[in-house]
């Protein structure tokens, strides 16, 4: 398995955001996390990524005990992640965003910047056409030069995931890529992602909006930051509890 | 494709006339440049090193009040060394800048703890603890009244100072254009804009401010050695809260945002109070002056005002036409 | 013995001007969000108005203060609108406007008045006795005046319709506009107390020690030292800090000496800033 996680729990204060939660990415596939509103989704999401440190539990990448390491570091070994509500360098154009994110992968030092080597130079070529091919994969060739900050909202979602796409990860991370959309974007950005996994690469998708079943090998539900169901799509769709948590939470709304 | 040429054309015409400017300033002194005007620009020239110096922190997000403390310690160190250990300048200076950057990357550790306005403020007491450390170690430093006859880079006359410090200013201009428009600054701007996007690239946004801050500190201990053993005096009052204050106001008024603006905010803001000695007194109120005039009415600066200038003169038929059509855009769906 | 008194009585009335000189500045912080450096410059401008009416045109020197905490106060209106509303957002600005605004005020007073130190004379002149305690009648005003205002203060915060307001502001701008909350006039009305107890605060320093134009600079570095060690938003917190600061600047400049001091007390204010950048008392601003 690519990502393994194992009893992972988050207590804030008393409040217990996460309980125990374990479940497994497998190299090549789709998973989706999924569950309503305020299920805990996102703090798992942060937990995995580093952004904050599980109270318990384990987190395995590739192998290798990764459990409260740096975002920078789990960024290093191979894990590409969007943001739910800040996606961008806002003051970046499109074209900047992507070329930033080149960070890593060629990765050039402070002297051979400073002093613009032959590798430096090779270096930043490669990261252009790169970041070009990028764009044009997702669709955002036409407005490369807009400032990041002065995209339409769904572009805005695109451009997280050509960011996180130039850390050429091994697994992918999407926080709701398809929040507040309309229903052209989700199909584009879904069309999208399978030609992210085409490329060999590996998601784990959390949503709240359903239709990302589409697209899944697995799925992984939780409410209360417990895991409530776990299988394949039509396990989930049949899954009693699944089917009442989503249920409970319209009938709230 | 046309555009291409364009801004090739512009920078180009950029190019030519930072040289033609740069080759007016080496050859000024032979044109016959009074002994006070040489003495304001070595000013000039020094300061402009400190206020770039600070704009090349806040690339990384970073603003502070207390930059002064570092040119400090390196004017401090190198003068002290000069004095009583009778070294010679040339070599007490990179000395001097040297104990700079290594303070300023073990300030810095800390310092990452806190960002934006707090880290404004942090800088602010640094500045502050600085010089009252300089109170304490008075043996020394000779406290409020200061240290004296530092000894000279060069003989009593102003023309080599003028050479060294033009230089220097011209190579540190350089070396920071070059880090800015790097993979580095880069960075840096990365960084300032949201450091958990940064880091979810894998940047160490924690190492790249600490970076940024010992270069920085880098460039301000230049300027601090050269002020120095140029003015050969340095006291309480020289690198106090007031000068870091100042050395942020050249860079805020010449436009933060513009690599240009330090440099025209530190010229402007020290040559038209020494055109206008005669009216001594009044100087701080026309200083104020330009400084509100500069906040109210030029959103970028000094520098920016030619950009602003031939927008309004060139352009205001294309901007309405903009406007006209984003109207319609939003009025679209 | 006799010093340790002495420096418990100038400890509290330091706290007590550094806790209103900073209260004025921590609100103006708290609900606008801007870092007022003119403020100390207000303190100084509160002094002169006084010494001038009450010594250069021979005013009764109550009528002075009166006229003179009025006079600031009311420009605090001008000072929010001209000056800080349209940088509320740019704190870099901000600090470039409260530098021009400090040369200006500066230097119209060292123009006008010269940069030579005055004194501005007692308001009760004497020195108040109890049993073996003999102080200043200054002093004994200064503190009492501090006392009551910071009751009177806490009073309008906590208990009235405006306090309430202020408070709910400087938790959350954008909610309190949100529930029809004019900011506009919170941001007014918490000036026009800053810039009123600045002056009232400057003008009782001035007759303690001693006034000059650049007497601000100073009283502002404390009060700005006062609230972040206290933390935004929290005028218990503020209570504390200005009670620690005054005591620090009482008697550590006696015990140790006054390098040493401020040594001291600057790593205790840059500790805080690293190790809680709350403050010890508050809340996160940003």
């Amino acid at each position: 398995m690519l990502l393994d996680i194992h009893g992972l729990t988050k207590n804030f204060g008393g409040l217990i955001a996460v309980d125990h939660l374990s479940m497994s990415v497998g190299e090549g596939q789709i998973v989706g996390l999924i569950g309503p509103n305020g299920a805990g989704k996102t703090t798992v999401f942060n937990l995995i990524t580093g952004v904050i440190r599980p109270s318990a539990g384990k987190v395995e990448f590739d192998g290798k005990d990764v459990t409260g390491k740096s975002p920078h570091i789990l960024a290093k070994s191979g894990i590409g992640r969007t943001f739910q509500l800040t996606p961008l360098f806002t003051d970046f154009t499109t074209l900047e965003n992507v070329v930033a994110s080149y960070y890593l992968h060629p990765r050039s030092g402070f002297w051979d910047s400073l002093f613009n080597t032959p590798k430096y130079r090779h270096n930043e070529a490669y990261a252009l056409e790169q970041s070009l091919k990028i764009l044009d994969m997702v669709g955002l060739s036409k407005v490369k030069d807009e400032r990041a900050k002065n995209l339409p909202h769904g572009y805005q979602k695109m451009l997280g995931i050509a960011r996180a796409l130039a850390v050429q990860p091994r697994l992918l991370m999407l926080d709701e890529p398809l929040g507040g959309m309309n229903t052209d974007e989700i199909t584009f950005t879904m069309d999208i992602m399978a030609k992210v996994r085409g490329l060999g690469m590996t998601i784990l998708v959390i949503e709240h909006n359903m239709q990302i079943l589409d697209l899944c090998d697995r799925v992984v539900a939780i409410n209360f930051g417990q895991k409530i169901g776990e299988g394949s799509v039509k396990d989930i769709r049949n899954n009693p509890d699944v089917i009442k948590a989503y249920l409970g939470e319209q009938n709230v709304a | 494709m046309h555009t291409e040429s364009l801004k090739r054309q512009r920078r180009n015409i950029t190019i030519a006339a930072i040289c033609v400017v740069v080759g007016l300033l080496f050859a000024l002194p032979q044109l016959g440049l009074s002994v006070y005007f040489m003495h304001t620009l070595i000013g000039v020239f020094i300061w402009i090193i400190v206020a770039n110096s600070l704009r090349l922190l806040g690339l990384s997000g970073q603003g502070s009040i207390g930059h002064a403390a570092f040119m400090a310690i390196g004017a401090y160190t190198s003068a002290i060394l000069a004095k009583f250990l009778g070294w010679s300048p040339w070599i007490t200076m990179p000395i001097g800048v040297l104990v700079t950057v290594v303070v300023g990357f073990l300030v810095a550790v800390p310092f990452t703890r806190v960002r934006g306005i707090y880290f404004t403020m942090v800088s602010l007491f640094f500045g502050i603890g600085v010089l009252a450390v300089n109170q304490v170690f008075n043996k020394w430093t000779g406290g409020y009244s200061g240290i004296i006859s530092i000894p000279r880079l060069f003989a009593y006359i102003k023309t080599p100072y003028y050479y060294f410090c033009l230089a220097l200013m011209v190579i540190c201009l350089l070396i920071m254009y070059r880090l800015e428009h790097s993979r580095i600054g880069l960075t840096w701007k990365a960084v300032a804009q949201s450091y958990s996007v940064a880091s979810s690239i894998g940047i160490n946004e924690a190492w790249q401010r600490i970076l940024c801050l010992g270069v920085s500190c880098f460039f301000a201990a230049i300027a601090g050695v050269a002020y120095a053993h140029y003015y050969v005096i340095l006291t309480q009052e020289t690198f106090s809260f007031n000068t870091s204050i100042n050395v942020f106001v050249y860079m805020t008024v010449g436009g933060a945002g513009l690599f240009a603006g330090p440099i025209a905010g530190t010229a402007v803001l020290l040559i038209i109070p020494e055109l206008l000695r005669d009216l001594r007194e009044y100087v701080p109120f026309i200083y104020a002056a330009i400084l509100l005039i500069v906040l109210f009415l030029m959103p970028q600066g000094l520098a920016g005002l030619p950009a602003q200038l031939w927008q309004l003169i060139k352009r205001p038929a294309r901007a309405k036409r903009m406007a006209s059509e984003k109207e319609v855009g939003e009025r679209a769906p | 013995m006799n010093m340790i008194l002495t420096s418990t009585v100038n400890g509290l009335v330091l706290s007590a001007i550094y806790i209103l000189v900073a209260l004025g500045f921590g609100l103006q912080l708290s609900i606008m969000g801007i870092f007022n450096f003119a403020h100390g410059a207000v303190y100084m401008i509160g002094a002169y108005v006084t010494y001038g009416l009450s010594v250069a045109l021979g005013l009764n020197q109550w009528v002075s203060l009166l006229i003179s905490v009025i006079l600031v106060g009311a420009s605090g209106l001008l000072l929010e609108k001209f000056c800080f509303r349209p940088f509320q957002s740019k704190p870099t600005h901000m600090i470039v406007m409260a530098i021009a605004l400090i040369m200006i005020l500066e230097t119209a007073v060292e123009v006008t008045l010269g940069g030579v130190t005055r004194a501005l004379p007692a308001f009760v002149p004497g020195i108040f006795k109890a049993g073996s305690i003999s102080v200043d009648n200054e002093r004994v005003l200064a503190f009492a005046i501090g006392a009551v205002l910071l009751a009177a203060l806490t009073f309008l915060i906590q208990k009235t319709k405006i306090g309430q307001q202020m408070l709910a502001v400087a938790q959350d701008a954008e909610g309190a506009a949100l529930q029809g909350i004019d900011t506009h006039r919170i941001a007014a009305t918490a000036t026009v107390i800053a810039c009123a107890t600045a002056a009232l605060s400057g003008s009782l320093m001035a007759t303690i020690f001693s006034m000059n134009p650049f007497m601000g600079d100073n009283i502002l570095l404390k009060a700005i030292q006062v609230v972040i060690l206290s933390g935004i938003g929290s005028i218990g917190g503020v209570l504390v800090g200005g009670l620690i600061m005054g005591f620090l600047n009482a008697f550590l400049p006696v015990l140790i000496n006054a390098s040493v001091g401020e040594v001291i007390t600057i790593l205790i204010v840059l500790g805080i800033l690293l190790i809680r950048p709350k403050g010890l008392f508050g809340y996160e601003l940003f």
